[in-house]
């Protein structure tokens, strides 16, 4: 096992009476796909807001690198080299795809207002090299050809794939992707797994994945966490958490653990796929 | 044909019939008339009254217009010309009726004008068209064949084989483009754009010597307002902060100028060059003073409190208190113009040159700056505050930017505006101006460069035009304005954004690199 890229140690996150993530400890190694599953309300989005800046755990520590970043605004830790996409979409929509992607890549430039206006030498040379790289951003996630569209005219897949473009442009070390596949048929369900594995194995990105696609993260997960009501409730590797009977227990209530086997396999691929 | 046909077709009529009614009383059919007679090169001697040929025409206009509009756009030709027939004789009888009124006036020989201001007997006797007792029947014929002319022109402009002819007309238009561009000759391409800009400029340089001071004048505040526009669009139209006190900026820039280079109340005459920096800089300071407190704050209080600082400033500058170092109310009289190579600069004609050249420049520089990595920063401001800062754009320092470049370009104008008058004062900067500049990109188009030209020339240039039917202007004015709004929402000229990925493969393509394919042309 190699160095973790990320720590969460022993983080909390409290909305007025509600703890929406409770005492969690996590640990990413580089290069790891890891996901992180619960049922609805279970506190895994917070837990992004939390690494990615947006909130600011009451308890804790978030060490990336090594380094304590909680507490960061959004941009420093996206600056330092964490990108995520959203649940429910959001890209800039009244600007076009390839525009969403030059944005995404808006810590990597140097040039200022003053180069812009002036024109000089160094902006043309980074103007034209981002104009490249987005487009070739845009053709690494299948939107070649849609890079002129409005991002609220792409179909709905498309916005998916844009949101993934635009967060690759920072150059990430570490990805945080909230229910990717969300609202996809089966086979743009099949083809997104497949995109996903290809940004580990070709880019070599560390990618934190909630997913509620259960085939999805049994297929491609290195390591799992299961949260509940805030709380962690199990750990380990696909076979490890299909078989741990809390999981069970936090997907189909109490006392699940003591239906047959077969009838809780059946329940179990029932729920998941809803 | 059933009910359901019929009576929107006769509201229809009653409506406009009421309009033209509305329109004799304040003897706006006159007015217009006049007009579609300077259009033909008629000379109307002022006080006098059209020939009674351009009434019929502006009537049978209008009467078209009602036929037109009342023919539903998914209804069968005889449809459309049964609504049309219907509206038309509505429109016939309400002002055949509204006539025989009119009539026993001119019979009777009253005069309504006690009344009715502008209702003279010379303009209700052109509106009969002189012909007394047979006019209603004149108006009942006339209104119903022009609406079922209109009826007839949108049946023929928009029926399959009229598309379809627009339609070959508008590929053969491209086709021909394509062939030219393919053909022109690459010094054309490469020069033709200069030799364009060449003739635009010299149009600049020797217009402003040829039409005469007033064009001059018009011509200058309609630039001065395309500065301030473009100005303002970097605030609220790029980094998508509303600002309501936009001329405190417009002030700064002014009454530095002002009290830098006239001789009371300081006399310090620096000149007006380093005054108009200074000025400049002026307005940039105060954008800093004034964002950074609310930078951290949500979008509406930008707006308030920029609302709040306008109208302070202006009554600051207003008050007594401060007479002896601002002017006080009568403001700042023999502003110094600006001199060129030590010769003076400052006639109406070079007053003009100066505001379209810098006019030239801030837009060179809006478009280098939207075009920019700063530009979509803003843009993306605008779009999603929260994404954008995690996406790793630093939200204070950008936003704070867009106020203070947009500051300046407002500290500029009002430099040369308050040199130009020779003259500021604190009416010059009423909220009012505020306003203009923000009706100016919302009826423009937000984000787009001849939006904010024609939207400056619509707001400003316009009503200075209008000046000829005085009474009327501010009446047309509005008339125009909410015509504008319901058929064009987005403005004039609505922004787009730019096509990167096909400009991109264009660009590959010239250089004779290989043609990658799956670009949508
Ligand atoms: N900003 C907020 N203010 C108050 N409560 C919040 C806030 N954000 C989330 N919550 C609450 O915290 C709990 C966890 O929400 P969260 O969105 O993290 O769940 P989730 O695991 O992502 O669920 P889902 O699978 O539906 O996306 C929920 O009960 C939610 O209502
Ligand atoms: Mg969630």
């Amino acid at each position: 096992m190699t160095d973790p890229i990320i720590q969460v140690k022993n983080v909390s996150k409290i909305f007025g009476g509600l703890t929406a993530v409770n005492q969690v400890d996590i640990e990413v190694p580089e290069k790891y796909i890891y996901s992180i599953i619960g049922p609805n309300g279970a506190g895994k989005t917070t837990l992004f807001n939390c690494i990615s800046g947006f909130y600011f755990p009451e308890k804790g520590e978030i060490l990336f690198y090594g380094d304590p970043i909680q507490g960061l605004s959004t941009n420093l830790v996206a600056w330092l080299g964490i990108s995520r996409t959203y649940q429910n979409i959001r890209l800039f929509s009244n600007l076009t795809a390839v525009e969403n992607i030059l944005i995404g890549l808006h810590p990597n430039l140097k040039t200022n207002w003053v180069d812009a206006i002036i024109h000089t030498k160094r902006f043309r040379k980074e103007e034209g090299g981002s104009v490249k790289e987005a487009l070739r951003l845009l053709d690494y996630v299948g939107l070649k050809g849609y890079g002129d569209f409005l991002a609220k005219n792409l179909p709905y897949g498309l916005q998916r794939r844009l949101e993934i473009g635009r967060a690759l442009a920072n150059q990430p070390k570490l990805l945080l992707l909230d229910e990717p596949t969300a609202g996809m048929n089966m086979n743009e369900t099949a083809e997104a797994t497949h995109f996903i594995k290809r940004l580990r194995d070709e880019l070599g990105i560390t990618i934190i994945l909630i997913e509620h696609d259960m085939k999805v993260v049994m297929g491609i997960s290195d390591r799992i966490s299961v949260l509940d009501y805030g709380t962690k409730i199990a750990e380990g590797n696909a076979a490890e958490i299909q078989a741990n009977p809390r999981v069970i227990e936090a997907y189909l209530g109490p006392g699940g653990a003591a239906l047959s086997e077969k009838y809780k396999k059946q329940r179990l691929s029932y729920a998941k796929s809803n | 044909m059933n009910k359901n046909l019929v009576s929107p077709s006769l509201k229809r009529g009653l409506t406009f019939g009421i309009v033209m009614i509305i329109f004799v009383l304040i003897d706006l059919d006159v007015m217009v008339a006049t007009m579609l007679s300077k259009l033909f090169g008629a000379n109307v001697i002022r006080g006098s009254l059209p020939d009674v040929r351009f009434m019929v025409l502006f009537l049978i206009l209008f009467g078209m217009f009602v036929g037109w509009s009342t023919s539903s756009d998914d209804a069968k030709p005889t449809t459309k010309l049964f609504q049309a027939l219907v509206a038309g004789l509505t429109l016939g009888v309400v002002l055949g009726l509204f006539d025989l009124i009119l009539n026993q006036l001119i019979v009777t020989g009253t005069d309504v004008r006690k009344y009715l201001a502008a209702l003279a007997p010379e303009s209700i006797r052109l509106f009969l068209f002189d012909q007394g007792a047979i006019s209603p029947l004149l108006h009942l014929g006339l209104f119903t064949v022009a609406s079922l002319l209109g009826s007839l022109m949108k049946i023929l402009l928009k029926s399959e084989s009229a598309s379809r002819f627009f339609k070959g007309v508008k590929s053969g238009y491209q086709g021909l483009k394509a062939k030219a561009q393919a053909n022109t000759p690459n010094w054309v391409k490469k020069y033709g754009k200069f030799l364009l800009f060449l003739l635009i400029g010299l149009l600049a340089f020797f217009l402003p010597r040829i039409w005469g001071s007033y064009n001059n004048y018009v011509v200058g505040l309609v630039g001065l307002y395309v500065i301030l526009g473009i100005g303002l669009n970097i605030i609220v139209g790029l980094s998508g902060q509303l600002m309501l006190g936009f001329a405190a900026f417009f002030a700064m820039g002014a009454y530095s100028v002002a009290l830098l280079n006239a001789p009371l109340p300081h006399g310090i005459m620096l000149g007006f060059w380093p005054s108009l920096l200074i000025g400049i800089l002026m307005a940039v300071v105060a954008a800093v003073l004034l964002g950074l407190p609310v930078m951290g704050m949500r979008g509406d209080y930008l707006a308030i409190v920029t609302l709040g600082f306008g109208e302070i400033i202006r009554i600051l500058l207003k008050s007594d208190l401060l007479t002896s170092f601002t002017g006080g109310p009568r403001g700042i009289q023999d502003i110094r113009g600006p001199t060129l190579f030590g010769q003076p600069f400052s006639s109406d004609i070079d007053y003009t040159y100066i505001i379209l050249v810098v006019m030239v420049l801030s837009i060179i520089i809006y478009k280098r700056l939207e075009r920019s990595r700063t530009g979509r920063a803003w843009l993306a401001v605008k779009e999603d505050t929260k994404v954008a800062q995690a996406t790793g754009v630093n939200i204070m320092t950008n936003k704070l930017l867009a106020l203070c470049l947009g500051a300046a370009f407002a500290g500029l104008a009002g430099g040369i505006f308050a040199a130009r008058n020779q003259f500021t004062g604190p009416n010059d900067h009423q909220l009012m101006v505020s306003m203009n500049i923000l009706s100016i990109l919302i009826v423009g188009g937000v984000n787009s460069i001849p939006g904010i030209i024609l939207g400056a020339f619509t707001l400003k240039g316009l009503p200075e035009i209008l000046r000829e039917i005085e009474n009327y202007r501010l009446l047309v004015f509005g008339g125009l304005l909410v015509v504008m709004m319901i058929s064009r929402p987005e403005g004039l000229w609505p922004a787009t954004r730019p096509n990167i990925e096909k400009d991109e493969g264009n660009k590959l393509k010239e250089d004779g690199a290989p043609g990658e394919g799956g670009l949508n042309d």
